[in-house]
């Protein structure tokens, strides 16, 4: 133990696990949406997750005129947060938008730490839909957050979906020159993750 | 899309500068951001994007103005303007002045992926299209203007243009006249890199020192009599292209000074004062004086000189390069046969045997108009040497008694010429007439003398 060290919160799970990413739940999210999160970006992405405990709603994040959450300023927020691993995914049940658009599934910061998505706008009554739906959302942001632009490969997950029926003909995976790129990004991040220590 | 578009957002909100920036920025384009119409201008003094989001209400430079701005600077710019509800209207005025699109604040993510994509290829096209417009622009140019070349001595001045044209250097051409001095000239700005911009030629030898100057410069409303109203000189309609001073060896010391000034301080004032007016362009001089003599006698002045002179092509006399006579007898047959639908085939051995022996001292310009007048001339299928044996007769024809009064004064200039070394001023001064009347005398006596291929 490290008294000087940052103050970890006390809610997280498993704080011995070296995490590449912290998932956040926000408000009331069913487990089990956290987990498909958490499990297939660990597995598509490869990048170790940490689900951290539900946090309370971002009250100064809410936008009443427009009834939305600002994803702008939630990332802003966690990606202020101090400690935890390198990149944080919020997850939320409510709407987002950003100033400019009028809604996001998603939002992240290209190449930074923080992002967040937004199952409102995902749901279907067959649960697996719903659930595959939020996985390609999930990935296709943390692919933001690990420096990848929009890929204008058909089947490739980081091309923009311009509405929930391109989302559905996405596969939940990268083209090979995306994966290619994810997987060297990573490499460097965590090589200088081991060369800091 | 080989390269990145390169976007500007121009918005005095940062969080929807930013945040747009954000997105596009991820959906591959390569983004600035200016927080004022002011900012985004100084931005476009360092370079040009090729997609302009503006959002309309701005406080002091609103989106419309800065919208005009832009489309001085870079007509084919592609903007799409940022509208709030309820002020849609604005944004359909701004598609009239030109915008390509409009999107209303907040955008639907869909709907700004829509119209982003669609301007981008739209734009993509057009770039394409540009560089195909000018390939195309090139050949037929090439095609139009080309230049006859048989001779060495043509090649070499060919070879001469294709290493000068690139350059912005002023560039003298010399030679007698006729030799396609002129056709130089056009060439090598064809060949630069302000082929797009314009090619203005004046001609110095033929107008008088202060119309001239007016020509050139320009003048404000009032700046003389009969100046009623303001008049944008040459100078300022060669900018980004080409000014081409056809006879500068005729012009006044006086004018030698104002140019210089122009040349070394890239700007000017019209006659009558005013603000400067920079103007930029690319400077070819073409006399048939030697301008190395006029020095000598002080009447060129050596800065100037060295100024127009950076890099010199000398055009041979056609005599000096007869070789060059079949293949331009051939050109020009082709040309007046397109011209008058004639299908003349060409030339009898003999008489392409006299067009060579001639010595045409009209050059090029001579042998240009006597095909001309031949293939109007000519019934049959070929020229025979009947048809241009008048070329003969009147090489003869001055040396005998029954000349006209014009055939006189003709000769008698001439003679006077001859003693001044060609100096137009100074034969002028001998003849008692004024400088522009002796021009306008020999271009006359030039033209008919081309025109019948009479010579002396
Ligand atoms: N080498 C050439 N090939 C084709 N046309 C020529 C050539 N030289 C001269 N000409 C033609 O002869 C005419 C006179 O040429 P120009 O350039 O006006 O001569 P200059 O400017 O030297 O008086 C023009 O019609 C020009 O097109
Ligand atoms: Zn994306
Ligand atoms: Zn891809």
């Amino acid at each position: 133990m490290d008294p000087a060290g940052p103050p970890l919160s006390s809610e997280v799970v498993d704080p011995h696990e070296p995490a590449h990413l912290d998932l956040i739940p926000f408000g009331i999210i069913e487990p089990m949406i956290s987990s498909v999160v958490a499990a297939n970006i660990q597995a598509v992405v490869g990048l170790f997750v940490r689900t951290h405990p539900p946090s309370e709603l971002p009250a100064d994040a809410f936008i009443t005129m427009r009834n939305q959450y600002d994803a702008a300023k939630i990332i802003h927020t966690i990606g202020q947060a101090d400690g935890g691993a390198p990149f944080k995914l919020g997850l939320i049940a409510h709407d987002l938008c950003i100033p400019i658009l009028t809604y996001v599934y998603g939002e992240s910061q290209m190449g930074g730490s923080a992002a967040v998505i937004s199952t409102a706008r995902l749901f279907d009554t067959r649960q697996e839909i719903f659930y595959q739906r939020i996985a390609k959302v999930a990935v296709h942001e943390t692919g933001h957050l690990v420096g990848l632009a929009h890929c204008r490969q058909i089947d490739c997950l980081m091309r923009f979906s311009r509405d929930i029926e391109q989302l559905d003909r996405l596969p939940l995976l990268f083209c090979s020159v995306c994966e290619y790129e994810i997987a060297r990004q990573i490499k460097r991040f965590i090589n200088m993750g081991t060369a800091g220590k | 899309m080989a390269q990145a578009m390169q976007v500007l957002v121009v918005d005095d909100e940062e969080t929807i500068c930013l945040s747009l920036a954000a997105w596009l920025f991820k959906a591959g384009y390569r983004v600035e951001t200016a927080g004022s119409g002011q900012e985004a201008l100084t931005q476009l003094k360092q370079r040009l994007f090729d997609i302009y989001l503006l959002d309309i209400k701005m406080p002091s430079m609103d989106g419309l103005e800065l919208l005009a701005e832009i489309k001085a600077l870079q007509p084919d710019a592609a903007a799409i303007m940022i509208t709030a509800h309820g002020s849609i209207q604005t944004a359909v005025a701004s598609m009239k002045k030109g915008a390509v699109d409009y999107l209303c604040k907040p955008f639907d993510p869909d709907e700004l992926s829509l119209v982003m994509e669609r301007v981008a290829a739209t734009k993509a096209l057009k770039d394409e299209n540009e560089v195909l417009r000018m390939q195309l622009m090139e050949q037929q140019a090439a095609f139009l203007e080309g230049i006859v070349a048989q001779s060495a001595a043509m090649h070499a001045v060919l070879a001469d243009i294709e290493e000068m044209a690139p350059s912005n250097a002023a560039v003298l051409i010399t030679g007698e006249t006729g030799v396609g001095k002129d056709l130089v000239a056009r060439m090598i700005h064809l060949r630069s890199r302000q082929a797009q911009g314009p090619f203005i030629a004046v001609n110095c030898g033929a107008q008088t020192e202060s119309l001239l100057e007016s020509e050139l410069f320009g003048h404000e409303r009032g700046a003389f009599t009969g100046a009623v109203k303001a008049r944008r000189g040459l100078l300022e309609m060669a900018d980004g292209g080409t000014l081409f001073l056809d006879e500068i060896g005729e012009i006044t010391q006086k004018m030698q000074v104002a140019l210089l000034r122009v040349l070394e301080d890239k700007h000017f004032q019209r006659l009558g004062g005013g603000h400067p007016i920079d103007t930029q362009f690319r400077l070819i001089c073409a006399t048939h004086r030697d301008l190395l003599q006029l020095r000598r006698e002080e009447l060129f002045r050596e800065d100037f000189f060295y100024r127009i002179n950076v890099f010199s092509i000398h055009v041979p006399p056609l005599r000096q390069r007869r070789e060059d006579i079949p293949v331009l007898a051939d050109f020009f047959l082709q040309k007046y046969n397109q011209e008058t639908g004639k299908r003349i085939e060409g030339f009898t051995q003999n008489a392409m045997a006299a067009l060579c022996a001639y010595p045409w001292p009209g050059n090029a310009r001579e042998l240009r108009n006597v095909v001309e007048r031949v293939v109007v001339l000519t019934r049959g299928r070929m020229i025979g040497a009947a048809e241009i044996a008048f070329l003969e007769k009147s090489a003869d024809a001055c040396d005998s008694d029954g000349l006209t009064l014009k055939a006189l004064e003709q000769r008698h200039i001439n003679s006077v010429l001859a003693a001044c070394e060609g100096n137009i001023t100074h034969a002028a001064k001998r003849l008692g007439i004024d400088r522009v009347t002796l021009s306008r005398k020999l271009k006359r006596y030039q033209a008919s003398l081309a025109a019948s291929g009479e010579i002396k």
